[in-house]
């Protein structure tokens, strides 16, 4: 516990955290102020006139509902008539909507929190590497594991005590901004839901860039390790092999694109058109769409986990230290 | 590694046997740093750990303390074997090796209050390392901002925050100005005398004749001195002596005569193998001779060192800079 309070103090005290924190802010700064002054509170005259659109709107799809019951109720496109209910914040312009856009918020502040988290975790145990404030620390406390792990541990608790503040702020934010200059939508027990389990998932998503970042640098020795392995990683496979699997044909590349996983995740799940399946006649019995989902994104992270952090450790065990 | 093989080992506070490390680079490079190393370190003494540069004193330090793996050898750290009891042990261990590297942004005070937390030391320790090292009132400065000397003694300061039986300099006195190194020798004799064992590395001979009782010369990875200071002179004791008379000549003749080898300088002469001073002022002052100096050439640890070092196992390819630069070979291109 004690050796965890030093390394938070040493992690808060870092100019690079400092600085990336300041970053971070300023890029929701951003967001949000963007956002402010592309939205008003809207006016009588123009709620009216969204209220007529909706009305409008609705005497247009009556006729087309009924037409479905009568002659073909199953078909797709009728299930869509039958579920579509105009409202007046789809008629509103330049009206921020607090249910419509904040998903799209979240993603995008995850993102950041995702790289931010990988960058402090990866620089945290670099510096360290490269200074010798490890050895140091060995010195004092001859337990590789222990202290890796505290280390690892700390970073983890700090990155997900932040962006748990970060969320909460940045929802709320957008809130408080919905409320006094635009509107917060529909907002039942399934928006929040919703909200909440996206805000989890990219929650465990950003300790995943923070462990994967950990574990790189520590494999490298260095924080540039961390970022060589990144930057080859996005090069080599994401572009690279894409396009080898694009003119060798290789069925389903999406599957093994980290990406694609990533995505799943957060979506909870993710489709993909495999455009050289069915090719051999079968047409109406093959499917060309596949599915991702966040149980396969759970797997193959934790297959990576298991790889870059189970194996910095384990490296980390024997290696000679500088 | 059992227990009872290491038994009669147990008054050595450190003990090491038959070291070998060889640093083994990404291109397939080898590089022998220790080649069957001993030494033994008992309890109370300051036992001074020489050698020259790349001998392989800091490489040795890092294997005792955990942080290189040795590929062979032994190796036991007050009565537990290192490196695996090592978290038994360090506790009752100070170590710094080398320039240790401290965080730049915090002050010298945060940093040994952390590491006092980190190792569950009390926090008044802080106050006393830090006035102990001579810190006291730069304590609240970033380590940043600290001079190359002051880092190290912030170094020693975190060695003693344990008050550990055991104390491994590793080269304490880089970067020390004259009052520094002088204040580290006190100190060394105090943790000394208050029962604390010290192993200490450096290159400056004279401050570990000052202080050291023991001492350890490592010469490419290998033993090739131990023992107590003096008995390591004495090894190298001639028995010479300087004598300086008017007549050079006249004098060398006498003594050679007498089975004495004399070797003729510039302004003396240099005998050795003598047994009794004052035999040869008597054997110059018969023939009218009068001796006007007579002086013990005791060995010095610098020159058994630099004898040592130069009779090791494999020869240091040491001296290249003078032996590259012969008077007179130099063409500087200037007409006369
Ligand atoms: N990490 C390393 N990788 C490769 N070679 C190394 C490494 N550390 C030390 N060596 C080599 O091992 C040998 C012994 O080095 P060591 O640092 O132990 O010498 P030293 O006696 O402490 O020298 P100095 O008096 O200069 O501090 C040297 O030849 C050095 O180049
Ligand atoms: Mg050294």
């Amino acid at each position: 516990m004690n050796l965890a309070l030093a390394e938070l103090s040493r992690l808060l005290a870092r100019r690079f955290v400092q600085l990336m924190a300041v970053l971070l802010i300023a890029a929701f700064g951003v967001t949000v102020a963007t956002t402010v002054a592309s939205t008003h509170k809207p006016t009588a005259a123009e709620l009216q006139r969204a209220e007529q659109e909706v009305r409008v709107a609705e005497i247009q799809l009556e006729p087309l509902r009924q037409n479905c019951e009568q002659r073909s109720p199953n078909l797709s496109f009728c299930d869509a008539y039958a579920q579509q209910k105009p409202r007046i914040e789809d008629y509103l312009y330049g009206v921020f909507i607090f249910s419509d856009e904040i998903l799209d918020l979240v993603y995008f502040m995850i993102a950041f929190l995702a790289l931010f988290a990988f960058l402090i975790a990866a620089s945290f145990v670099g510096a360290e590497l490269t200074s010798g404030g490890m050895t140091n620390l060995l010195l004092w406390r001859p337990q590789r594991i222990t202290v890796l792990g505290t280390k690892l541990a700390t970073v983890l608790a700090a990155v997900l005590a932040l962006s748990i503040v970060a969320s909460v702020l940045y929802i709320g934010a957008f809130y408080a901004l919905a409320e006094i200059g635009g509107l917060p939508g529909d907002l039942d027990g399934e928006f929040w839901s919703d909200l909440v389990l996206t805000v989890l998932r990219g929650l465990g998503l950003v300790l995943f860039a923070a462990a994967i970042g950990f574990g790189a640098a520590t494999l490298g020795r260095h924080t540039a390790a961390a970022l060589g392995l990144i930057a080859t990683y996005a090069i080599v496979w994401e572009i690279g092999a894409r396009i080898v699997f694009q003119v060798t044909e290789a069925s389903r590349p999406e599957r093994y694109m980290l990406s694609s996983y990533i995505g799943a995740w957060m979506a909870g799940r993710a489709s993909f058109y495999d455009q050289f399946a069915c090719t051999n006649g079968f047409g109406s019995l093959c499917s060309r769409e596949y599915e991702l989902t966040w149980i396969h994104a759970a797997a193959v992270f934790a297959i990576t986990l298991a790889a870059i952090v189970g194996g910095a450790f384990a490296t980390f065990r024997h290696r000679d230290l500088a | 590694m059992t227990s009872t093989v290491w038994f009669w080992h147990m008054t050595a506070v450190i003990h090491i046997e038959g070291l070998r490390k060889t640093f083994r680079t990404m291109r397939g490079g080898a590089r022998v740093a220790l080649n069957g190393f001993d030494m033994t370190v008992e309890a109370g003494q300051i036992h001074g750990f020489l050698g020259p540069n790349g001998s392989g004193k800091t490489t040795t330090l890092r294997t005792l303390l955990g942080l290189v793996r040795a590929d062979d050898g032994r190796m036991s750290i007050l009565g537990h074997p290192a490196p695996d009891a090592l978290p038994a042990v360090a506790p009752r261990l100070g170590a710094i090796v080398e320039s240790p590297q401290f965080f730049g942004n915090f002050t010298g005070r945060r940093t040994l209050r952390l590491l006092a937390r980190a190792g569950g030391v009390p926090a008044e320790r802080v106050e006393a390392v830090l006035t102990q090292v001579g810190l006291r009132d730069r304590g609240n400065e970033r380590v940043k901002a600290y001079s190359l000397g002051m880092k190290q003694r912030l170094a020693v300061a975190s060695a003693l925050l344990k008050q550990p039986e055991l104390l491994i300099l590793d080269e304490p006195a880089n970067g020390l100005d004259p009052a520094g190194i002088r204040e580290m020798r006190d100190l060394m004799r105090e943790l000394s005398t208050a029962g604390i064992t010290v192993l200490v590395s450096s290159h400056i001979l004279a401050e570990i004749e000052l202080i050291c009782d023991h001492v350890t010369i490592i010469s490419r990875g290998q033993r090739v001195a131990t023992g107590p200071v003096a008995a390591v002179l004495s090894g190298f004791d001639k028995g010479e002596y300087r004598v300086r008379v008017a007549d050079l000549d006249r004098a060398a003749g006498v003594l050679t005569t007498a089975g004495l080898p004399v070797t003729r300088k510039e302004d003396h002469l240099v005998v050795a193998d003598v047994g009794d001073a004052a035999w040869i002022a008597e054997q110059l002052g018969q023939r009218g001779m009068w001796v006007s100096e007579l002086t013990p050439l005791t060995p010095d640890l610098e020159s058994v060192f630099l004898q040592l070092t130069n009779s090791a196992p494999e020869p240091v390819p040491t001296r290249q800079v003078d032996e590259a630069i012969q008077p007179g070979t130099i063409d500087l291109g200037v007409q006369p």
